[in-house]
């Protein structure tokens, strides 16, 4: 791996990170209204209120250097307090929800990246028969499935009509474990439907670009070579595959950003304690705060999650290397 | 006479001879109708409460009622014209800005190409869902702010597209002899450059249609949706905030989601086809 490629990646992923923190810093100070005013309106305070409010929260200072103070609160992790669950401070209350959205997105990135790729690997390798037709056509329809959709049905028929999963939450309330297997064991339960409804409403497009890097890498000659060299169809396949998995890893790259969205839709159906779900209750309850620090989060996780796959892919394709 | 012959042979292509886009096409403009002739096809005014709420499916409500008293089909029915209505709207304006910013990155190339590019490089790494999200919250329910924030996230990947295909018509020998007989920069970029990918531009649109019209459902599925204008997304906030499933009330929510597929569907499989159309690389895949 290039020394230049990580220098030009790692001043990127400065920039986005600077650039997330000054939209979360800006959006709530230029809108009309601002926070002070808005806790007012939902609470009915007093103006006094508002008046000690917009001092706590140091809005009548200028924007400088309330830009300083935001900064410095930002990463000594004081966020503020929840308005729902006062006295919770922001923090505590992303900690709380961060690790079970980063088991749901880890999941099913996992999942989404196996499936989609292992159809499209067939797809491209049978093209032009049924089945190609059918994983394409199949693909093509759940592409435009709302992922929340698919994760009410799934709650409906898994869950309330068939009662094999739970329906909500990450762990069944008030169970008492007695082991570790036991705990993962009911995480894993509670796991399987929000990661279904994920991964069948996202691997379609991993599917369509592996079909069509497939049937690419089909066409170029060291495959013509492995036939006449009568390989067995299975080897020649393999050779087929392992060219074809590199557009997929840079759009797991590029698309990590859906799966997080597939998240907090999935997470709000299910009621799943993570980040996602957050999202909904402070939009409901008009937690702004929490609002704020949840973007803040799952932007982050994105941008490094993008940062990793770049790695990756870098030593995955030796071309890499040779980039300026 | 020339362009005339050649549409009609792209779209004779694109909408009969392919499959997918026939398909497509025959989606679209079945939806299309119910969205154009919403007004006689509903059987209620779908904003008036007209019977009691949580109805289940019955002759005078085939759908039901939802939980104030409006006909869900009703609302169905006209939700039809909202999707439209985003799904045009968000892309066509996102291809513009992206149609305009690809062609000056590309041909003007310099600091505007440093600049657009930069710009490009890193909107593709801001994760666009958490921000239309806490843009759309804050901004407040609008279908029209919707709309720019949805479209604001979608012109890069058009400009994206259309500075690659610049760079390349940009060689080509005619557009050496209008720059020869001193034609402008901005007229080689429209007149010269433009027809050359504007073919690209409108699969471009009809394939953003799918992503828009999904945005919009999915923000008001969070409750970030415009209370004025009845989508297929609200329809399904309501029923997921109100437990249409445990109620018994599954139409209620199944039918809302399964049309946005179907919009999806029909949006993507004619993009599919433009683009295959455009691309001849692509639609080798299908002969082979």
């Amino acid at each position: 791996m290039s020394k230049s490629f990580l220098v030009k990646r790692s001043i990127r992923l400065i920039i986005v990170f600077f650039i997330i923190i000054l939209i979360n810093f800006l959006l709530p100070r230029v809108m009309p209204g601002n926070p002070a005013t808005i806790l007012a309106n939902e609470y009915q305070l007093p103006p006094e209120a508002v008046e000690s409010l917009e001092e706590l929260l140091k809005l009548d200072r200028p924007l400088s250097e309330q830009f300083i103070a935001y900064l410095y609160s930002l990463f000594t992790g004081q966020w503020g307090y929840s308005y729902k669950y006062y006295p919770t401070t922001v923090f505590e209350l992303i900690m709380q929800r961060l690790p079970w959205t980063l088991l749901l997105l880890g999941t099913s990135s996992i999942t989404v990246f196996l499936m989609g790729v292992a159809l499209g690997i067939v797809a491209g390798w049978r093209r032009g028969t049924r089945v190609d037709a059918a994983i394409t056509f199949s693909a093509v329809l759940v592409y435009a499935i709302p992922y929340y959709w698919l994760a009410l049905t799934f709650q409906f028929v898994f869950g309330n009509v068939l009662g094999w999963f739970p329906i909500s939450q990450a762990l069944t309330p008030g169970a008492v474990y007695n082991s570790v297997l036991d705990y993962i064991a009911d995480v894993l339960w509670h796991l399987t439907l929000p990661v279904l409804a994920i991964t069948l409403t996202a691997y379609a497009t991993y599917t369509l670009v592996t079909r069509n890097t497939m049937v690419d890498v089909l066409s170029e000659d060291f495959i013509m070579v492995d036939a006449a060299k009568g390989l067995p169809q299975r080897k020649i396949m393999w050779h087929a595959a392992r060219n074809a998995i590199l557009p997929p890893v840079t759009l797991l790259a590029i698309r990590i950003g859906h799966i997080v969205g597939g998240a907090v839709f999935t997470e709000t159906v299910f009621s799943y304690p993570g980040v996602g779900y957050l999202i909904y209750e402070s939009i409901i309850f008009k937690d702004y705060p929490v609002l704020n620090a949840a973007f803040f989060m799952l932007a982050l996780t994105v941008i490094i999650a993008n940062f990793i796959a770049d790695l990756i892919y870098s030593l995955l394709d030796p071309r890499v290397k040779y980039e300026r | 006479m020339d362009f005339m012959e050649s549409l009609s042979r792209a779209t004779y292509y694109i909408m009969i001879k392919n499959k997918k886009g026939l398909l497509g096409f025959i989606i679209l403009l079945a939806l299309g109708m119910v969205a154009v002739f919403a007004d006689y096809l509903a059987p209620y005014d779908p904003y008036e409460i007209v019977g009691d709420p949580f109805q289940p499916p019955s002759d005078k409500f085939p759908l039901g009622t939802n939980d104030i008293g409006q006909d869900i089909l009703s609302e169905v029915i006209h939700g039809t014209r909202i999707s439209f209505y985003v799904g045009l709207t968000a892309p066509t304006i996102a291809t513009i800005i992206g149609l305009v910013l690809g062609l000056m990155a590309g041909y003007l190339g310099r600091i505007f190409d440093d600049i657009i590019s930069g710009v490009i490089d890193i909107m593709l790494s801001i994760p666009s869902l958490p921000l239309i999200i806490v843009l759309a919250a804050y901004l407040g329910p609008s279908l029209t702010n919707i709309i720019l924030v949805i479209a604001f996230f979608e012109w890069v990947g058009v400009a994206r597209v259309v500075r690659a295909q610049t760079l390349s018509v940009k060689e080509r020998p005619y557009i050496e002899v209008a720059k020869a007989l001193g034609a402008s920069s901005s007229r080689i970029m429209f007149r010269h450059i433009l027809p050359n990918i504007a073919p690209l531009t409108i699969a471009y649109i009809i394939l953003g249609a799918t992503s828009a019209i999904l945005t919009e459902a999915g923000l008001s599925f969070l409750g970030l949706g415009d209370p004025t204008a009845k989508s297929w997304g609200q329809i399904l906030n309501h029923a997921y905030a109100r437990n249409a499933f445990a109620l018994g009330l599954w139409m209620w929510a199944i039918i809302p989601g399964l049309l946005i597929a179907v919009i999806g569907m029909g949006f993507t499989l004619l993009g599919m086809a433009i683009e295959e159309y455009v691309n001849p690389r692509l639609k080798s895949y299908e002969a082979k």
